[in-house]
């Protein structure tokens, strides 16, 4: 499931592009994880 | 605000927590994009003579490689194969061109490789037909190798030689099922073609093409 990574040039941006899982957890903890924030301060707003 | 404005229940139904998940979304993947290509820029950027005399190995390697030997070895590490840049090699019988004259050989190659429509049959990085076989590794086929067919068949021996003679007149060589026309391919462009040829080669693919020398009709089985 997780390869070492093996780039000719060892970056960040090229470890996010080693695989389908790697993508996944990085797309879900940057776009998913803030929505549900934005979720909470916004449910918080309408006191509910 | 209308009088028969009613505020959402629930955030699921409110503009506002969509609109701030839209603003993070679209302002994230901007940035993200953003230093994503900086960075495949840095990648792409092609290397300079002093990269190969210092051996510092870039994806896209100087034209000047030329000059040097170059082989295409399976890492274990990266799970497929990599070109590797060795000694120096001649290359019709020199191997001290300067970036200068290798880039000329390059841009030469390259104008020839689009005035002839290679592209027409061939593959060149992934842009191209099927036709014909894959060019991307075509230096680093075995067929052209020492005790390769195309070396036997040309009467050469030497990669560049074999290739040089090849492009001037491939109507006369069966190389393939599909056998390649006379494209009226001159000396000079045909030493900068194989110029071209042996810089694609070497550089870094990911190991893409996979199998490249093992496409129907090759002469490699």
């Amino acid at each position: 499931m997780f390869t070492e990574f093996t780039d000719v040039v060892p970056s960040f941006w090229g470890m996010l592009n080693q695989g389908p899982m790697t993508l996944t957890i990085f797309l879900h903890s940057i776009i998913v994880l803030p929505m549900y924030f934005i979720y909470k301060s916004e449910k918080k707003r309408m006191g509910h | 605000m209308s009088e028969d404005y009613k505020e959402p229940e629930s955030v699921w139904t409110s503009n506002r927590f969509w609109s701030r998940s839209a603003g993070w979304v679209t302002g994230f993947s901007a940035v993200l994009l953003i230093l994503l290509t900086m960075d495949t820029l840095d990648q792409i950027t092609i290397g300079s003579a002093k990269d190969l005399e210092n051996k510092v190995t870039k994806r896209v390697p100087s034209a000047s490689v030329i000059n040097y030997k170059v082989t295409y070895e399976y890492s274990d590490v990266r799970g497929h194969e990599v070109p590797v840049i060795g000694e120096k090699e001649l290359f019709f019988g020199r191997s001290d061109y300067s970036e200068a004259e290798a880039n000329a050989l390059l841009d030469k190659g390259k104008l020839t490789s689009q005035a002839k429509n290679c592209m027409n049959c061939h593959t060149l990085l992934g842009n191209g037909a099927y036709y014909a076989p894959d060019l991307t590794k075509a230096w680093l086929d075995p067929a052209w190798q020492a005790g390769g067919v195309m070396q036997g068949m040309t009467g050469t021996t030497s990669v560049d030689e074999a290739m040089s003679v090849f492009l001037q007149n491939p109507d006369k060589y069966a190389s393939h099922a599909r056998r390649m026309p006379n494209l009226g391919i001159t000396p000079e462009e045909a030493k900068g073609l194989v110029a071209f040829l042996k810089q694609m080669s070497s550089i870094d693919t990911n190991g893409f093409p996979r199998n490249f020398n093992k496409i129907q009709g090759s002469t490699q089985k």
